[in-house]
């Protein structure tokens, strides 16, 4: 057997730190290998080591051998003459991969820089209408939707006739349908019997390809298996952890409370933007209490409902009224990224102490609730970009807590953390908000609203309200 | 998260700031104790008429024997105090009316703009070559408040466009919603922000303003004889240049060291 990639062995280290140390992998046509695991655990670093794309200051040792030819992975050039013909990457963030002053063929068609140009174009216009892009092929990327970019990334990064596909977090930010679009690409390639190794956090993912998953945590593999066996019947308890993440399978959700009085009411509400409809005479009201989500694939006007009802943008017909219980600073917004959301350049504790001192709170709340929150608060001693992600949102959660508030409008609030960090981060936010402090959620992930909420209203080609739920 | 990017990346290479610091430093002292030191600028001995560098007369002494060195002293603390004067207001008064104009909108930013815009519309040199000329004998007042009022303009423009960005960005959407006041969104989001820019701004402004002051000295509108500064003692100069040269490099000389190492400190924008 030589058709096929193997490695042996392989660690990263930074300053002696080992961030990657695991070895055994084999790459075989047609047979997925997934690596699934928090931020952090090192699937990323793994992925990158293989190509030779790592940052110069990580040190790497190892050998691999692509149909039975050795490679040495200390030496980053060693592959560089298979990238794009051997050896091919879908990077993070698609979007941000392409180059925005390049049309999206030009920018496919660069893949086959040693062909003719009038040839690059013919087989760019082939591999954009096997991706359904087509139409697209004149567009810039700022133009296209976060799955229409990863698809113009994959047909870029395919267009060399590449075998081993290298794929690093590609469900991130993606609406179910544009995670359809991609599987079903991913599992194309398969099926035309190449080499897949997939890196992310999405088991549903992981599940569709098949094949093998391995599961990383600080460095190493804790295990690793066919799919059905890992994800079914998990040995380490690790595993075991990462699959309860997964909403659906969440059982702390407490039983939200009896509704209360009504907080906000929308009444046949609509709004558009220039040749774009959002929604049209849409009504709904919250109570006290309630948990409400808005769902619906990306663009379809989620956020800006939400902000219409939290009273930060306008509407153009019809009304909406908060009531009293909703006075500043009774209703509060988590963001979709956190560290927007704090003062860049001071550190975090400044702005807390701001809110103890203008709402009179006790300041011994700010280290109660970092506790309950399991946040270390030396953190709050740091700005905003040097905390994670996952940690930002919790300081987030604990600045709302402070204002006691009886409205939390959660704007993809975790939509960018990882499952695990996705569960700490919602039940702290359930654990610690009031019983009657009503929750306003925006998602795409229809899973972690039926996890958390009774009342869902999903916008989308029919703006028309989707649940029992609404009360017009 | 990307894991990549939360390595450490490559230290940037950073700028030598020391070799700056220290030439401004030496200038600023030499500026404040000069005076103290050497003899009246005003002093004349015409007996010591264009006496060479000496000992006891590092810079020697000029066409009416007064001391070179003390009347170069004058000149840089004039020029330093006067830049920093005029430059300290420009920044007040454009910081104000730029945070003013991006906060309240409407009616108060056309006015300011409009305003503004005709400052941009007048060659900087202009305005206080105006100033200069209502003033006729070339008064202090009328060289700082031109200077002042033909810099005013940059720091409102940048900190206008600048403020409008910070105060429509989420993290002053959540102090709102927090209910913080104004008083935190000044201190903890919009000056903390605007610092690294103004400090850019106003050491360029400092350079901008001294060579304003000395090319009005050099064609004799600016300040008059018998005050020592650094153009109108290179004009001053230029006819015994043959004779004795030094007369005209030294004021030269403290001018490039003086731009140079204001130029020298402005820090680059640093991102977070």
């Amino acid at each position: 057997m030589s058709d096929r990639l193997e490695v042996d062995h392989v660690k990263v280290t930074h300053h002696g730190t080992v961030l990657v140390e695991t070895g055994g992998l084999v790459l075989e046509p047609g047979t997925a290998v997934t690596v699934i695991g928090e931020s952090g655990s090192g699937k990323s670093l793994l992925a990158h080591s293989l190509l030779g794309t790592l940052p110069p200051e990580l040190a790497v040792t190892g050998a691999m051998r692509l149909d039975g030819d050795p490679f040495d992975l200390a030496d980053p050039d060693s592959r560089r003459h298979l990238w794009g013909r051997e050896l091919a990457l879908l990077p993070q963030e698609p979007a941000l991969a392409l180059d925005p002053t390049m049309r999206v063929r030009r920018q496919v068609a660069g893949g086959l820089w040693k062909a003719p140009a009038a040839v690059a174009r013919r087989r760019a216009m082939t591999a954009l209408d096997e991706v359904g892009l087509a139409g697209a092929a004149e567009s810039y990327p700022h133009t296209l939707s976060g799955g229409m970019a990863q698809r113009v990334a994959y047909a870029a990064a395919t267009i060399g006739g590449a075998r081993v596909l290298i794929v690093d977090e590609p469900s991130k930010g993606l609406d179910a349908a544009a995670l359809d679009r991609l599987a079903a690409l991913l599992q194309a390639h398969l099926a035309g019997g190449g080499l897949l190794l997939t890196i992310t956090h999405d088991l549903g993912l992981a599940r569709r390809l098949g094949g093998q998953v391995w599961v990383m945590r600080e460095a190493e593999v804790v295990e690793r298996g066919p799919v059905d066996q890992v994800l079914d019947a998990p040995s380490h308890p690790y595993t075991r952890r990462l699959l309860a993440a997964d909403p659906s399978r969440w059982d702390w959700v407490p039983a939200a409370p009896t509704a209360g009085e009504p907080l906000v009411t929308a009444t046949a509400v609509s709004k558009a933007y220039p040749g774009r409809p959002l929604f049209h005479d849409l009504s709904l009201q919250i109570r006290a209490g309630e948990r409400w989500a808005l769902t619906g694939p990306s663009g379809v006007g989620k956020t800006t409902l939400g902000n219409a009802l939290a009273g930060l943008c306008t509407v153009d017909a019809g009304t909406i009224t908060r009531t009293e219980a909703l006075r500043r600073p009774r209703l509060q917004k988590l963001y979709q990224d956190p560290a927007l959301s704090f003062p860049a350049r001071v550190p975090l504790r400044a702005g807390l102490s701001d809110l103890v001192r203008r709402h009179r709170v006790d300041g011994a709340r700010i280290s109660t609730l970092a506790g309950s929150l399991g946040l270390d608060e030396a953190l709050l001693d740091r700005r905003s970009s040097q905390v994670s992600g996952g940690e930002l949102q919790r300081v987030a959660i604990l600045r709302a807590m402070l204002v006691e508030p009886a409205l939390i409008f959660a704007d993809e609030a975790t939509s960018r953390l990882d499952l695990l960090t996705q569960e700490g981060t919602l039940r702290c936010l359930m654990e610690e908000a009031d019983p009657g402090c009503a929750l306003l959620l925006v998602t795409h992930d229809q899973s972690v609203a039926r996890a958390l909420t009774d009342n869902r209203l999903e916008l989308g080609e029919i703006a028309e309200p989707a649940t029992s739920g609404v009360r017009g | 998260m990307s894991t990549l990017s939360l390595l450490p990346l490559e230290s940037r290479t950073r700028r030598r700031r020391w070799v700056p610091a220290t030439i401004l430093i030496l200038l600023v002292a030499f500026a404040l104790i000069g005076p103290w030191v050497f003899a009246s600028p005003f002093a004349q001995d015409l007996s010591r008429y264009l006496e060479p560098p000496s000992l006891t007369e590092p810079l020697g002494r000029d066409e009416y024997g007064r001391s070179v060195v003390s009347r170069l002293a004058h000149a840089t603390r004039l020029s330093l105090v006067l830049a920093s004067l005029s430059v300290a207001t420009a920044l007040l008064l454009g910081t104000t009316l730029g945070t003013m104009a991006a906060w309240r909108g409407g009616w108060l930013d056309s006015v300011l703009r409009g305003i503004s815009e005709s400052f941009v519309a007048m060659p900087a040199l202009l305005i206080v070559l105006l100033f200069a000329a209502l003033a006729a004998d070339g008064s202090l007042w009328a060289l700082y408040a031109g200077l002042a009022l033909a810099q005013w303009v940059e720091y409102f423009r940048v900190v206008r466009a600048r403020a409008a960005l910070i105060l429509g960005s989420p993290a002053v959407e959540a102090a709102e919603l927090l209910h913080l006041g104004r008083l935190h969104v000044v201190r903890r989001h919009l000056l903390p922000e605007l610092r690294p820019l103004l400090l850019t701004l106003a050491s360029l402004g400092m350079v901008t303003a001294i060579l304003a002051m000395s090319t009005l000295g050099f064609i004799k509108v600016g300040l008059q004889p018998p005050r020592a500064e650094l153009g109108l003692m290179i004009t001053e100069a230029f006819p015994h240049y043959d004779a004795a040269p030094w007369l005209a490099l030294a004021p030269v000389v403290v001018l490039f060291a003086l731009t140079v190492s204001l130029l020298g400190l402005r820090r680059k924008e640093d991102s977070r």
